[in-house]
């Protein structure tokens, strides 16, 4: 069921490279579901929780997002919760991979199962977090495109490495083999490719062993608009063709993307 | 009621002059739990086409101040799979059905006409023809949309093509004509590659505020010399808006894409409406 609810908006404040905003409402989105939120302009925006409590969510967003310029105690009309989550009951191993403009949407998850590993790739040093933002427990991987921290990036490149360098893939694999569940946000383009690996690191993967959030823009959030269409593989089990992001995503089964 | 088709045997009676415009509210599915149907005048459906259509590839929206394009592909599963899924929907809703038809060829077009008659719930077809039809193309699509099917036919007329078609389509038999379609338009994808630039650019149609005085120009022009009835669409977004297209001659208004901002706008319009129509009446 749809509905329109009043979100509270309390703070905003920097923790490069994102901003981060809190909004008090009565039902908050879950992991990789999300709300729609009127800020003013032509369309509402998708707002995903980078952390959720009883009380509300939090948002990491670009810095000059309309979000940052909300004053405290402004009560913004947010339509949902929406979407389909991220499926992670009874997970007991769990990945996380993300490119660092897609991050946020995960970070619900960092606490959602007893071991946890967390792989971030970001074009530079400079664009990475610091690892004391992330709870202790969480086995942390950093890649670098540039090679100036961590592994060398991207994803999914099986190219050699230049000296002193060491390149992901090596250790992706291995992650994916230990996972009992794999959850990706990247730019969709990148999927067909993380899905290769996922493919060569496990047989015959479960169906939802790998889930991947699909970023396209979503007007309606209901299925009306036919804007966040997304062509999914037909399955034994399911149905493919496409979809709709808002309704039946906006996470999918990596491997049928 | 209001009646949009005065001139067909059956005629297209509503009981409220407002509606969601094509590709604006889904398939009667959507916003059941948010909007109150029942004082609509009626569910004009997405597009659908007689054969299934994928989206479009690639980025399908741009923003740009207060307007955007669209560009989707009009994407659905062709009527008869429509028919499978909805069917039962439109039986059940609590107001009558206008289903959109993307018109490609008269011969398609006759065949998903004649599919639809004898639907339950289903009052009548709106035709979608392209922006750059042919007077005579227009005609021949309006004929092979009446020729096997009873359901009376509004011809949803292109933004550039109202002076050229709105007077023929509606002497040759249209039984009312929606003026506009949202005009087609570019507008930069500010964060697509600038590797192409196919992928920095977005044609579609234009969806924001500046429709709306476009849309009084056109409705001014044309309602007094049309005999059908004008079904006004285009940036409307206020019942102040709606009464203005009223007052300048059309018998009923479509709410577009403003209403994904905004869904309730559609129950605050018809309302107004209804509670304009009932202070009139009582004095």
């Amino acid at each position: 069921m749809v509905k329109q609810q009043d979100a509270v908006f309390r703070q905003a404040y920097p923790a490069p490279p994102y901003w981060v905003a809190r909004f008090d409402v009565a039902n908050p989105p879950a992991p990789g579901a999300f709300v729609l939120a009127d800020l003013g302009g032509p369309l509402r925006q998708a707002l995903f929780p980078a952390t959720i409590d009883a009380d509300g969510f939090t948002v990491m967003l670009p810095p000059h997002h309309p979000a940052t310029r909300l004053l405290p105690g402004a009560t913004v009309n947010v339509l949902g919760p929406l979407g389909q989550g991220f499926r992670i009951d009874g997970v007991t191993r769990l990945l996380l991979v993300a490119e660092i403009a897609s991050l946020p949407p995960l970070l619900p998850l960092l606490e959602a199962a007893p071991a946890v590993a967390l792989v971030i790739e970001a074009p530079t040093r400079a664009q990475l977090p610091p690892p004391d933002r992330f709870p202790p427990a969480v086995e942390l991987t950093l890649v670098t495109r540039d090679g100036s921290a961590g592994h060398l990036g991207p994803l999914e490149s099986q190219d050699p490495a230049p000296a002193n360098l060491e390149r992901v893939m090596p250790r992706l694999v291995e992650l994916i083999a230990w996972a009992e569940c794999a959850c990706f946000a990247c730019p969709n383009d990148r999927y067909p490719a993380l899905a290769a690996i996922v493919r060569a690191a496990r047989v015959q993967p479960a169906p939802d062993f790998a889930q991947a959030l699909v970023q396209v823009p979503m007007p309606c959030g209901v299925g009306a608009c036919e804007v966040c269409r997304t062509q999914t593989r037909a399955t034994a089990q399911t149905q493919g063709g496409e979809k709709h992001a808002c309704i039946d995503g906006p996470v999918f089964d990596m491997l049928l993307l | 009621m209001i009646e949009l088709a005065p001139r067909h045997k059956f005629g297209l009676p509503i009981a409220s002059p407002v509606m969601p415009a094509a590709g604006a509210f889904g398939y009667g599915d959507t916003y059941h739990d948010l909007v109150d149907l029942r004082v609509l005048g009626a569910l004009v459906t997405n597009p659908m086409s007689l054969t299934p259509r994928e989206a479009a590839r690639g980025r399908r929206i741009a923003i740009h101040g207060e307007h955007f394009v669209a560009h989707t592909g009009l994407p659905n599963p062709g009527v008869r799979r429509v028919l499978q899924q909805y069917r039962q929907t439109w039986e059940r809703l609590p107001i009558p059905v206008i289903v959109h038809l993307i018109a490609t060829t008269p011969a398609e077009t006759a065949q998903a006409a004649e599919r639809l008659s004898g639907v339950p719930n289903v009052v009548g077809i709106e035709l979608g023809v392209v922006d750059n039809v042919t007077p005579q193309r227009a005609l021949n699509l309006l004929d092979a949309a009446r020729a096997d099917g009873d359901l009376p036919v509004i011809v949803r007329v292109p933004f550039t093509g109202v002076d050229a078609l709105a007077p023929l389509l509606a002497d040759h038999g249209a039984d009312a004509l929606t003026l506009t379609a949202p005009p087609r338009a570019v507008l930069p994808a500010s964060d697509a590659p600038e590797d192409s630039e196919a992928r920095r650019y977005l044609r579609g149609r234009l969806y924001g505020p500046a429709l709306f005085p476009l849309l009084l120009n056109v409705l001014a022009r044309w309602c007094s010399k049309l005999p059908v009835p004008v079904i006004a669409c285009g940036g409307i977004a206020s019942l102040q808006d709606a009464t203005a297209c009223l007052e300048l001659g059309a018998t009923a208004l479509q709410v577009d894409a403003l209403l994904w901002r905004d869904p309730l706008i559609l129950q605050r319009i018809a309302e107004g409406l209804a509670k304009f129509e009932t202070s009139t009446i009582s004095e």
